[in-house]
């Protein structure tokens, strides 16, 4: 009898582990800030949650995806529609949705949750004083001086079609020289003054902290990339509170706001209670609102 | 396969590229590494302490993970930040202890008999480095150049996550891109050219070799 | 020429001298001291007290690398360079001083000639293509390439079999006559000592126990002596 009892036991702990939301994220802070926002939400409904953050790229966290590794990540409608799904980019953001959207559910049964409110594109960044010197303000302004310029990009950039090759492209000029860099090297070597203009992420934290500039997208060239969550369709099945849960982060956080995590966790806060801090924030928000 | 050779040939221009950059790192890495190491292994020969320092030193920086030992250089002023320069800087120090071992092993492996011979006919200490010790001690002296060699065509690769360049380019776009052909136009070069290096090398090896000790072994005939 | 009235604490109180053109043979057990005594001379181990004498002069206020060049030096295990040819060794030491090199090639040949290995036969080869006594012959016209006036030789034939051992004395015996050199020679082997030397001499723990020609050395009264010509005898009805 008590040896049933043992088996039992094991095989319902064995069920549960694989009962958990594998939760992905890609290799850099905002992601994690992102997936640990959807993990604690999750959580709070009762879903248990497994973390694997900080995979790898874009295309890393799509095969997990697509082959089950993870049941969910943040991804951007402008990297999936240009970089995944490879097609012509779109300038409007409800329209990229709406495409990304169609093509997912159709090719891979994976579904886009609601938007979290805010878009992450590529930001062109240079130093303020090179800016102020050069009189640099837009992308088309780098093109007198691109060829005297060190640029310093991630191998991703460097690599994908809406990258630096389309990039090129769109613009017409080239830098003198280019480094192909860890992205965590890659603020450090701009404010260091060994290159002069790096492809960062327009929420980075530490565009504020190092008093960099972004430079405007004047051709339009990089589409909307709004965030938002990326789901498998069985989990959403397995999980009847996962929807909801996803929904109530729905235009939860504006770009100042995903600015200030990002830099609250670079400078050194813990990941986990930077995003339960901000939680409680939300939550003191929605009370003192008037109803 | 037909994928990656297809590849190749598309991108020759930029492989090539690469590959002038990544052999550029490799032997400049190596020539410092041997006009360095070379004397501090005959200093270790030569004094009991010295050798102790040296060994040790070389040892230890073995065994430092390479990507560790790039980002501990990032900071460091004046050979530091990233690019080419700091790449081989690391370089230089892991090519250290195969040359430093491998000219200690060679000017150790003179017979006892021979240096003693030298010294009695009144050579100085430094004619019997040039004349005698160092020629024996060619091949196991060039055999410890080929490992660095052959090592530091690997560490390259790693070169390009701080913006050196190299054939480790394709490596890390590719691991981003999951894609395993543009890993392998990194790869496949690189492990070619370790592999021709380490040929080249053992070739010279086998010239140098003097011609009366390589048949050492050989029995001797009758007066 | 050369005398050295103390040694390491290996011996104390060793007292000998050689005369310019004499063989002066060392014997004594292994262990005693007579490499040391062959290496103060050269200067390849310093005296702890007293001195040795080279043409006059103390072993330490010579230089030593012009020391060494004036005294043949032959070892047992020969030490040939095993990169060089058996021309390249005997040539080295007339390299390194600078001789033309025409002079050093004929100097070669006169040498090699000399030692019964005539350069146009074995010129051209490598140590490791020799035999043991063709090696040590080599050895032997190495040392003396810069014609040193003095010759000092650690048991150079003990390695050989004692066929090639027997013919390489003779030889040597011959060469000593020939040129006239000094020479101070150690060995383990009292027949060969006394074949060799002009004078003997027996090493022991104290210092030199007796020194004489070989006539006297035969017939001494001194203990030690006796014993050691004692195992001639024994090796003879044995």
């Amino acid at each position: 009898m008590n040896r049933a009892v043992l088996i039992l036991l094991v095989l319902l702990l064995a069920c549960g582990s694989g009962d958990a939301v594998v939760i992905g994220s890609k290799n850099f802070t905002e992601q994690d800030v992102l997936g640990e926002i959807l993990a604690q939400e999750l959580e709070a409904r009762g879903i248990p949650v497994e973390r694997r953050f900080h995979l790898g790229g874009t295309f890393v966290c799509h095969s997990a995806i697509v082959d089950g590794e993870i049941d969910l990540y943040p991804e951007y409608t402008g990297t999936a529609l240009t970089a995944i799904l490879k097609r012509a980019p779109v300038q409007d953001p409800e329209r990229t949705l709406g495409e990304v959207t169609d093509a997912y559910a159709a090719r891979w049964r994976l579904v886009w949750g609601p938007p979290f409110g805010f878009e992450n594109t590529f930001a062109l960044v240079v130093r303020r004083a090179d800016a102020e010197s050069l009189d640099l303000r837009t992308i088309s302004d780098l093109g007198p001086v691109a060829a005297r310029m060190r640029a310093g990009f991630g191998p991703e950039f460097m690599a994908r079609e809406d990258g630096y090759p389309g990039l090129r492209r769109a613009y017409g000029f080239e830098f003198g020289r280019i480094l192909q860099l860890d992205l965590g090297l890659m603020y450090r070597a701009l404010d260091q003054r060994e290159i002069d203009v790096a492809v960062a992420n327009s929420t980075d934290g530490r565009i504020d902290a190092l008093d960099l500039v972004v430079l405007a997208d004047d051709r339009r060239y990089f589409p909307p990339y709004q965030a938002a969550p990326v789901v498998r369709e069985e989990a959403l099945d397995r999980h009847p509170r996962l929807r909801e849960g996803l929904a109530a982060l729905a235009g939860s956080l504006d770009e100042a706001g995903m600015r200030a995590l990002n830099r609250d966790v670079e400078s050194g806060g813990e990941l986990e209670n930077v995003v339960r801090a901000w939680r409680e924030r939300r939550v003191r928000q929605r009370e003192a609102a008037p109803r | 396969m037909g994928d990656l050779v297809g590849y190749l040939r598309d991108h020759a221009g930029q492989v090539a590229g690469l590959t002038v950059e990544h052999v550029t790192m490799v032997v400049l890495a190596v020539v410092v590494a041997v006009v360095i190491g070379v004397p501090l292994g005959i200093a270790a020969t030569r004094w009991r302490r010295w050798e102790r320092v040296v060994m040790g030193t070389s040892n230890v920086l073995q065994t430092i993970p390479s990507l560790a030992l790039f980002g501990f250089l990032i900071p460091v002023p004046f050979i530091g930040g990233v690019g080419a320069r700091t790449a081989i800087v690391a370089l230089t120090l892991y090519a250290l202890l195969p040359i430093v071992r491998g000219t200690h092993a060679g000017i150790r492996g003179v017979e006892p008999a021979v240096r003693e011979a030298g010294l009695g006919l009144g050579m100085t200490g430094g004619q019997l480095l040039r004349r005698v010790e160092l020629p024996l001690a060619a091949p196991v002296i060039l055999s410890g150049v080929r490992v660095a060699t052959v090592i530091s065509v690997g560490i390259a690769t790693i070169a390009a996550a701080i913006g050196a360049g190299g054939l480790g380019v394709y490596i890390f776009q590719g691991l981003a891109m999951v894609n395993d052909t543009v890993i392998l136009a990194g790869a496949v070069p690189a492990a070619l050219l370790a592999l021709t290096a380490d040929a080249l090398l053992g070739l010279l090896e086998r010239r140098i070799t003097p011609a009366g000790h390589a048949d050492r072994r050989v029995e001797r005939r009758p007066a | 020429m050369y005398e050295i009235p103390d040694g390491r604490t290996l011996f104390d109180g060793l007292s000998l001298s050689v005369r310019p053109d004499e063989t002066v043979v060392l014997v004594g057990r292994s262990g005693v001291g007579k490499t040391t005594v062959l290496k103060l001379v050269n200067r390849l181990l310093e005296p702890h007290g007293g001195e040795v004498r080279v043409a006059g002069i103390r072993t330490t206020d010579w230089d030593p690398v012009a020391l060494r060049r004036r005294t043949g030096y032959v070892i047992q295990e020969v030490g040939l360079f095993p990169h060089l040819t058996v021309a390249g060794n005997v040539g080295l030491v007339p390299d390194l001083l600078g001789w033309e090199r025409s002079r050093i090639v004929e100097r070669t040949a006169e040498l090699l000639a000399l030692v019964g290995l005539p350069v146009e036969e074995f010129g051209r080869r490598y140590p490791h293509e020799l035999s043991g006594g063709q090696r040590q012959r080599v050895g032997v016209a190495r040392a003396l390439a810069a014609d040193p006036p003095l010759l000092l030789l650690d048991e150079p034939f003990g390695a050989l079999d004692p066929m090639t051992r027997f013919d390489l004395q003779r030889e040597f015996r011959e060469l000593m006559r020939r040129l006239g050199k000094a020479a101070l020679f150690v060995t383990h082997d009292v027949r060969e000592a006394l074949a060799l030397g002009g004078r003997v001499g027996l090493l022991t723990a104290g210092g030199l126990a007796e020194i004489a020609s070989p006539a006297d050395f035969v017939t001494s009264n001194h203990p030690e002596v006796r014993a050691l010509v004692g195992t001639l005898d024994q090796t003879q009805n044995g």
